[in-house]
């Protein structure tokens, strides 16, 4: 009977040996594939930012430098300045442009997502199944006819054009709304309105302030969509002057003659803004992927 | 004086109606004003242009006129190889980008949902370029893959390894941008798998464990059948976001070696804003919109037949 016992405690000792020892190499194998894989993310960007302080001669030399031998700031200078459009430009349009979205898509989407979620009033379920049957379509189906409307109204080439398509907000940012408005208690509606809160009342002073990570996925989501955007900026946008940031290097890259190491400035430039928001906010930019499941 | 009584309770009932009436259509009201810039929004840039595409597809539009030509547009489009070519690129690129981009952030998700330290390093590291700017990542990209001084080809050549001409061969260039367009968006899936993995309850584990499961057991009957309905949603996902592949394609190759990398919406681009023949690429968004259409009642369906969506 001790014996056993005994016995027992020595081979599950044994058994769990065997598991540490297999886990332990197990872990080495992960930290190896995922070192791999990170190194496969993180060359592409040093090289970029080695390549953006080199000068054209060093640039264009195999074997190459990985750490430059000379170190020419003035790449960044001509890219952030130089000719009628530059990185500086096109950023300055993507803030105005983005920050007028962001700001139109948080405020109109909770507002509807708030009335499809609470309040009811006739063919609210019908207007909503309207809103979930075009979640998925894509943006160059809706292109042209989109393209006409704003051809009509004489809006090419202008701040206009590039921000009202998509201020009044959007399919996705409602229905996202509306799902975190439901999982608010309706007792908190109720109490306030005995209290005599009106509607909107209710909505800006009590349920708003209740979603504040919804709407910081919201922000998140938006602020990704529409600084990547290219397709509508790039058909609505001629001028140098008045493109945004995806439009503008796109042109930096087919239409003019800049060298590969002024072009990574410009690059590195253009990420810059974009990675400094991410790293503060990533939590919200990791739940809005998963809370959206779009790309 | 039991009838006064009455009568007064009558019209305060009457009143309360009255009240219980116009407070419901305040409610209404309020109601449709809420909704009402985002519908108007809705209207005006989603569903009106969605009718309008499909209209203007079985015209000769070409935004100043527009004549009713009935199928013409499909016809033709039927007819023209550089339409085929586009279609058959495209289903190319979705067939090699959905299990390779699926299936590695698949792996991925599995290992850095392992007791590891520091996983939130790496998912940072593999989301970043979720949030860049593609232009931008197609421009590295070139770079890189440039054939005489790009980083990939020196790296093979110091490795006494011939160098790849990755953009320039019109064999290889869709797969080039395949690699770029799978690199970039592998995070938003890794974090997707991420997800679903976190509601595998850990319990199965460690009973699998001790019955002496292997981990390759444990991740193909354990992990696998109850990620399923994450990995099918993804798949989805993901097919339906290749589909619209456009950003990479503009700007590394502009749908070349010839029309080696011409995907479907580069083609539309190209018809409707370098030929200006609109009604023509009208016709191919209504062909891609069925193709999506297609696509999502296909996940129905298997959500239908599986009768859930939860994990488990």
């Amino acid at each position: 009977m001790h014996n056993s016992s005994i016995t027992a405690e020595t081979t599950t000792y044994k058994i769990k040996k065997r598991i540490r020892r297999k886990t332990v190499l197990r872990q080495v194998e992960i930290y190896l594939f995922l070192c791999v894989i990170s190194f496969i993310y993180i060359a592409p960007f040093f090289w970029i930012l080695s390549t953006s302080f080199k000068p054209y001669a060093e640039v264009m030399k195999a074997p190459p430098t990985i750490i430059p031998q000379e170190w020419h700031l003035e790449n960044y200078s001509f890219a952030w300045k130089a000719g009628s459009g530059n990185v500086g430009l096109f950023t300055k349009n993507t803030i105005i442009v983005v920050g007028a979205i962001m700001i139109g898509q948080i405020f109109f989407c909770s507002l509807a997502g708030y009335a499809f979620a609470r309040i009811k009033f006739p063919a609210r379920d019908f207007l909503f199944f309207l809103y979930l049957a075009t979640l998925m379509v894509p943006e160059s189906v809706t292109l042209i006819p989109r393209f006409a409307i704003i051809i009509k109204l004489g809006w090419i080439d202008t701040y206009t054009a590039l921000i009202v398509p998509y201020i009044l907000g959007n399919a996705l940012g409602t229905f996202l709304m509306r799902q975190f408005f439901l999982t608010i208690p309706v007792e908190i509606e109720e109490a306030a309105k005995i209290d005599g809160a009106g509607s909107f009342r209710m909505f800006w002073r009590i349920m708003l302030p209740l979603t504040r990570p919804a709407l910081a996925s919201l922000a998140a989501l938006t602020l990704v969509f529409n600084w990547n955007n290219f397709l509508w900026p790039l058909v609505t946008t001629n001028t140098e002057s008045m493109k945004v940031l995806s439009v503008g290097m796109s042109s930096f890259r087919l239409y003019r003659t800049v060298q590969w190491h002024q072009m990574m400035a410009g690059v590195v430039l253009s990420l810059i803004p974009i990675l400094i928001i991410f790293f503060f906010a990533q939590k919200f930019f990791v739940r809005s992927m998963t809370f959206a499941g779009f790309k | 004086m039991s009838r006064a009584v009455r009568k007064t309770m009558g019209n305060q009932v009457r009143l309360m109606a009255v009240a219980k009436q116009t407070q419901r259509w305040k409610e209404y009201l309020s109601g449709y004003l809420f909704i009402t810039p985002n519908f108007i929004g809705f209207l005006v840039f989603l569903l009106g242009p969605i009718i309008a595409v499909i209209y203007f597809s079985f015209t000769n539009y070409n935004l100043s006129t527009a004549q009713w030509i009935g199928p013409e547009n499909y016809l033709s489009m039927f007819r023209n190889t550089g339409y085929w070519n586009s279609l058959v690129k495209t289903l190319i690129f979705v067939g090699v980008n959905v299990p390779l981009q699926s299936g590695v952030a698949l792996l991925v998700a599995v290992a850095v949902n392992q007791k590891i330290r520091y996983p939130g390093i790496f998912r940072t590291i593999f989301v970043i370029p979720w949030v860049c700017l593609p232009v931008s990542i197609g421009m590295t990209f070139s770079w890189l893959m440039q054939t005489d001084f790009g980083m990939i080809n020196q790296l093979l050549r110091s490795l006494h390894l011939p160098g790849v001409p990755w953009l320039t061969s019109p064999k290889l260039a869709l797969y080039s941008l395949i690699l770029v367009n799978a690199w970039e968006y592998l995070g938003f899936h890794i974090v997707i798998y991420l997800a679903g993995l976190q509601s595998v309850p850990t319990y199965l584990y460690e009973a699998a464990m001790i019955d002496g499961a292997t981990s390759r057991v444990r991740f193909l009957r354990i992990t696998l059948p109850l990620l399923m309905p994450v990995i099918f949603f993804d798949i989805i996902m993901n097919t339906i976001g290749t589909f619209q592949i456009f950003d990479i394609v503009f700007v590394m190759t502009q749908g070349g070696p010839g029309a080696a990398t011409s995907v479907y919406n580069f083609e539309l681009y190209k018809q409707a804003f370098t030929f200006f023949r609109m009604g023509y690429a009208c016709s191919m968004a209504v062909i891609l919109l069925l193709i999506i259409i297609g696509v999502i009642l296909l996940q129905f369906w298997f959500f239908r037949k599986r009768g859930s969506y939860e994990v488990g």
